[in-house]
């Protein structure tokens, strides 16, 4: 039954969703070109602005340094933000709002407030110009990603698997562990991975935070979108991309297990 | 059982001192939160604080009265609001359309839809800005069109100015818009709708008397939400935008890392957090954490 009116909308919504991923298809067909220099649709396909950037060791070092970042980020958010999502949504009487609130404040006040209060403070501790004092700092953005998704994972979940293995004669510690923490493993890593993201991502906390000597993947990006005229730059973040897409892949697997094992738990 | 129209316990201490009491009763909660609450504390609180004191420190209130009476950094400021408020407008518009569609499409097709609406979520920020750069261009691709067709003689200046900085944001924007006003339309009975179409209401009057009200707190929640992650936007507006389009935290970067004033910085820096912790402030009490992003592991 469809009326006038739903052709409509779904046309918009289309055109919307073309708005929304036309940009992104040019980037990547870009990065496939065969001419130096920046025409769409590229006249013909190759892969020599990816062999530019595999064979410099400035672009390899940029993929170390933003993996590395990015995995103590995505590990210490985890770690830091699966307990706090348990007691936000089963052990707090009270005083969730404030926590609420700090969590979302940690996620969504702007990175130019973030980069310079943390550089001025970074600067007595001797923490400028580390790696690890760069992923303690996105780690703040990175915890507001597990939470969330962590708590939305325990809202899905039933309780009772849990309760039937306390009932068994393990203790509640075992039982979350054994249990609870396996089943909603899926939202743990949407949260992991959305927090890796974010810190491959950011810009300005990662300019003050390194200065100019190391320069991870968005630093680079960043100083080449600003000179680059060739598709260099095009397999660069298509290459990004790739990393975003297997990340996107990962979250996809496991929302998959997800829906599998809620079939299963209701029976 | 009867109804005891008194408490049976004293009256105890309202807000904050109640809720530590209760929390000192079961203190699992409270150590399983300390440790995120002391990161949180260590790396984002005592930095920001240890900031808004450094605007006040070195010149007192000199800072701030040299910002609030500089005509440019008060033309930056209205700049800012502008194109936030158009980057805000604009993604409801768009978004809201989409949001719909997916509300009312069958699992399968939705599933699809979002991986869709999600996956330009993923990439850098510099990346979209960036494709923007080539398809707006003098030579770029919209341009081809438009002299292609005949629209135009010459090649039109799509490229830094308001058009493209607003167009970018939308596009880097618009996946929050279309989750955050989802997460609100999946929780609508959609029964409501059905009875009024029953009662003989038209498929356009049912969506304008039902849904649509229905479909506001999403509405609301969306518009602060784009509207704080708008106010801290850098890369876009610095590679899309002209001088005219300079936003807020470009000018804290040039005043923090070129004129290396950082009490004007921190400054700058402090009047852009009372503006963003007042919208959270107002957002928090009226929208749930857990629902931000849809939900996004669902």
């Amino acid at each position: 039954m469809k009326t006038t009116g739903a052709i409509a909308v779904n046309g918009f919504a289309g055109a919307v969703l073309i708005f929304l991923l036309f940009p992104v298809l040019v980037v990547v067909l870009i990065s496939f070109s065969s001419v130096d220099f920046l025409s769409f649709p590229p006249p013909s396909l190759s892969l020599r602005w990816y062999r530019t950037i595999f064979s410099s060791w400035e672009w390899i070092d940029a993929f170390l340094l933003t993996l590395q970042v990015g995995a103590l980020t995505a590990l210490l958010s985890t770690l830091l933000g699966v307990p706090a999502a348990f007691a936000l949504s089963r052990h707090l009487k009270g005083g969730q709002g404030f926590v609420n609130a700090l969590v979302l404040a940690a996620l969504v006040t702007p990175p130019i407030i973030k980069a310079i209060s943390i550089y001025l403070y970074y600067v007595p501790f001797g923490l400028l110009n580390t790696v690890p004092g760069l992923a303690f700092a996105h780690t703040v953005s990175g915890i507001p990603f597990v939470v969330i998704n962590v708590v939305a994972g325990l809202r899905g979940y039933d309780r009772d698997l849990e309760r039937a293995a306390t009932i068994h004669g393990a203790s509640p510690f075992r039982a979350v562990l054994g249990i609870t923490l396996p089943l909603i493993a899926p939202s743990i890593i949407v949260g992991a991975v959305f927090a890796f993201m974010q810190s491959a991502q950011e810009l300005l906390i990662a300019m003050f935070v390194l200065g100019t000597l190391e320069k991870p993947l968005a630093v680079k990006l960043w100083e080449g979108v600003r000179v680059a005229i060739d598709p260099s730059l095009a397999a660069a973040t298509t290459s990004v991309t790739v990393l975003a897409v297997l990340g996107l892949v990962t979250v996809m697997l496991a929302g998959r297990r997800t829906r599998v094992t809620r079939v299963a738990v209701r029976g | 059982m009867s109804v005891n129209p008194l408490p049976a316990y004293p009256a105890r201490p309202a807000g904050w001192t109640r809720s530590l009491s209760e929390q000192g009763r079961n203190p699992l909660g409270l150590l399983l939160l300390a440790p995120m609450l002391l990161w949180i504390a260590v790396f984002f609180v005592f930095p920001t604080a240890w900031m808004i004191w450094q605007s006040f420190a070195e010149r007192g209130l000199q800072p701030y009265a040299a910002i609030l009476t500089s005509p440019i950094y008060l033309k930056v400021l209205m700049t800012t609001l502008k194109i936030c408020v158009i980057t805000t407008i604009g993604c409801l518009i768009l978004g809201y359309p989409v949001a719909y569609v997916l509300t009312i499409a069958k699992p399968r097709t939705r599933a699809i839809l979002l991986i869709l609406v999600v996956l330009p979520y993923w990439l850098d920020f510099i990346v979209r800005s960036y494709s923007w750069m080539i398809l707006l261009g003098r030579h770029g691709l919209i341009n081809q069109l438009i002299m292609g067709i005949g629209l135009s003689q010459s090649s039109l200046p799509l490229l830094y100015n308001l058009f493209s900085v607003s167009i970018g944001m939308i596009q880097i924007l618009l996946p929050l818009t279309i989750l955050t006003l989802f997460s609100t339309m999946i929780r609508i009975d959609r029964r409501l709708i059905d009875a009024a179409t029953i009662h003989g209401a038209s498929p356009w009057r049912a969506f304008l008397t039902v849904f649509l009200p229905l479909s506001l707190p999403g509405v609301y929640a969306a518009c602060l939400l784009l509207f704080v992650s708008a106010l801290g936007f850098y890369v876009t507006p610095a590679l899309l935008g002209g001088p005219e389009q300079t936003m807020i935290s470009q000018t804290i970067m040039v005043i923090a890392s070129d004129l290396l004033d950082w009490p004007l910085a921190s400054a700058a820096g402090v009047l852009l957090l009372i503006v963003t912790t007042s919208l959270l402030l107002v957002y928090s009490r009226f929208f749930r954490l857990d629902r931000m992003l849809g939900g996004m592991a669902r």
